[in-house]
């Protein structure tokens, strides 16, 4: 069997062939006018959280979520889940699938640039989730000269694009020669600000001189390599030292209940097997 | 990019990069490949028809990257065949079914080298046809020992009055079909069924079968996957081209033919490329018929 670092591959351990669309979230064209350029939508931050799996302390088995109905007391299997709105205490409106499906939007393979902005207009409180979006086979070029021509004009496109079961708003940017893709809030997520916003106050110039003078004195560029997770880096490192000092446990193998089968069953097995042995 | 345009039955169809190495070392290009589905179109269309079926392409050939697709492709013609799969908590999906020539060549021409099909029908996908045995060797096991593995199943399977048929996997391994047909039997019961034979050839041949996934029980032994048998799972079609360096295709095998071969104890023997599965095939007609014709019932359910 492969040994591997627990720590650093525990997260990206994957089965023994890959699914569609591991390469990237999403496939399709990027367009607008008379161009389409066929792109991928890959992922541009990974948080890189250190999950931990919840397990049983007596024998350390990894433990699995169940739906328990609190008024049966019982597991509740998937089939019998459906979805209920909450509208007040004990009221529900229940929600099918199918009325779900009816209103998400239609998938869609493109991105369509509906009209052309400055990023800077928008503020950061829009910005939602950072990707890329890289050329597909034979979209390289058209994918350059776009790249190239938003970095000159400064524009950034904004676009609606559907992903899984949302339609977002999006602003698509280059970056750095590639073109990097922000879903973005809607409007109405963002709360309002008038309650949070102090009301106006007079301030003396010589204060204004000072504040200034301050943050004068403390300017930097901006360099995030200087700053670092440090619980993060604090927690790989205690895994590191507890791999290395060999305190894995394990978890009991799942045995399959054997033998579960109709008793029946079981015995016609073992009967004909009985004959396929003697022969 | 050369381009050629056909019409089969009435349908256009645009076939593109025919001369595309696919499998590089053997010298096999795109139009082998079509050329292979066309001829064997007769006899594996029947075990394709109305499953939704998994595209496994390999656009730049078997020694580079593939893709599985589930989705039937949105730019496909609008005469291919579809259905859509609702599953439980997952986003109901567009399959494609490959019911006729035109869309089996199309599917080829995607560089889709292998289909893979659900054990039921897309009307009733919780409905098995058939149970499956998937006998995969583990490290240090062969062919030939999944070989003894299948005729033990056999006989195993024929004393509880059940016929059972097989068929090369085109890669290590072999896979033995029991037909079902039969719509009152559920996944539940060919899981539960395969599953308490895989235990008791386990139990009783401990040195050669292993029915436990875990690969460290697998080594030198025979995996009995007895976990295909499952709505969500997909197994190779009878008669798929598989991307491995040579064009190497699964084929169905007569039980005597497989006794034989075990006693020649020659595992590149069980390797059956395209042209002896076309001529093998247009000799002895299509082995795996009963499979999705065959009503059986298991026995102690």
């Amino acid at each position: 069997m492969r040994t591997r670092d627990p720590i650093s591959e525990s997260k990206r351990a994957s089965g023994k062939e890959e699914e569609p669309g591991s390469h990237g979230i999403w496939s399709g064209t990027i367009s607008f006018s008379l161009v389409a350029i066929p792109v991928q939508l890959v992922k541009a931050v990974d948080t890189g959280r250190v999950s931990f799996r919840m397990l049983h302390n007596k024998d350390y088995s990894p433990l699995q979520r169940r739906m328990l109905c609190p008024e049966e007391d019982t597991i509740v299997p998937p089939e019998e889940i459906i979805r209920g709105y909450q509208t007040g205490p004990e009221k529900y409106i229940v929600v099918t699938d199918e009325e779900l499906e009816s209103v998400s939007p239609e998938r869609s393979r493109t991105i369509e640039i509906i009209e052309f902005i400055d990023i800077k207009e928008v503020d950061s409180v829009y910005y939602d989730h950072p990707y890329y979006l890289v050329p597909s086979k034979g979209g390289e070029r058209a994918y350059h000269l776009l790249v190239e021509v938003m970095r000159r004009t400064n524009k950034a496109g904004l676009a609606k694009f559907v992903l899984g079961e949302r339609e977002y708003l999006v602003a698509v940017k280059s970056v750095e020669g590639a073109l990097s893709l922000v879903t973005l809030h809607y409007s109405e997520e963002i709360l309002p600000t008038e309650d949070i916003i102090p009301e106006e106050v007079k301030i003396e110039a010589d204060e204004k001189r000072r504040i200034k003078e301050g943050i004068n004195k403390m300017r930097a560029d901006f360099d995030p390599e200087k700053y670092a997770d440090l619980r993060r880096n604090k927690i790989l490192a205690l895994l590191k030292k507890k791999s290395r000092e060999k305190v894995l446990v394990e978890a009991p193998e799942i045995e399959e209940v054997e033998g579960k089968g109709p008793a029946d069953l079981i015995a016609a097995l073992e009967e004909s097997m009985r004959k396929v042995k003697s022969r | 990019m050369s381009r050629k345009i056909i019409e089969i039955a009435g349908k256009r169809l645009t076939l593109s990069n025919l001369e595309t190495d696919l499998y590089p070392s053997y010298g096999f290009t795109k139009a082998h490949i079509l050329e292979y589905y066309r001829r064997i179109s007769k006899f594996i269309l029947p075990h394709l028809k109305d499953r939704a079926l998994t595209l496994k392409r390999y656009p730049e050939g078997v020694e580079k990257e593939f893709f599985f697709e589930k989705r039937c492709p949105s730019h496909r013609p609008a005469w291919v065949p579809t259905a859509r799969i609702l599953r439980h908590g997952e986003e109901p999906m567009t399959v494609c079914l490959v019911n006729d020539l035109e869309t089996l060549i199309w599917v080829a021409n995607l560089a889709s080298l292998e289909l893979h099909v659900p054990l039921a029908r897309a009307g009733s996908p919780e409905t098995p046809d058939s149970m499956v045995f998937d006998l995969d060797p583990g490290d240090g096991a062969d062919i030939l020992d999944c070989t003894r593995v299948a005729l033990i199943l056999r006989d195993l399977l024929a004393n509880m009055a059940l016929t059972s048929y097989v068929k090369t996997s085109g890669k290590k391994g072999l896979h033995v079909y029991v037909p079902v047909n039969h719509k009152e039997t559920t996944f539940e019961d060919t899981k539960g069924f395969s599953k308490a034979v895989a235990e008791i050839m386990q139990k009783s041949y401990p040195e050669l079968v292993t029915s436990k996934m875990a690969k460290e029980y697998r080594k030198k032994k025979v995996f009995i996957n007895w976990s295909q048998n499952d709505s969500s799972k997909t197994m190779i079609c009878v008669y798929s081209m598989r991307a491995r360096e040579k064009p190497v295709v699964s084929v169905p095998m007569e039980w005597k033919e497989l006794e034989k071969l075990a006693e020649k104890a020659d595992p590149e023997r069980m390797q059956i490329t395209h042209s002896e599965a076309i001529s093998r095939t247009e000799a002895k007609g299509d082995l795996f018929q009963d499979v999705i014709t065959k009503e059986q019932r298991l026995p102690h359910l």
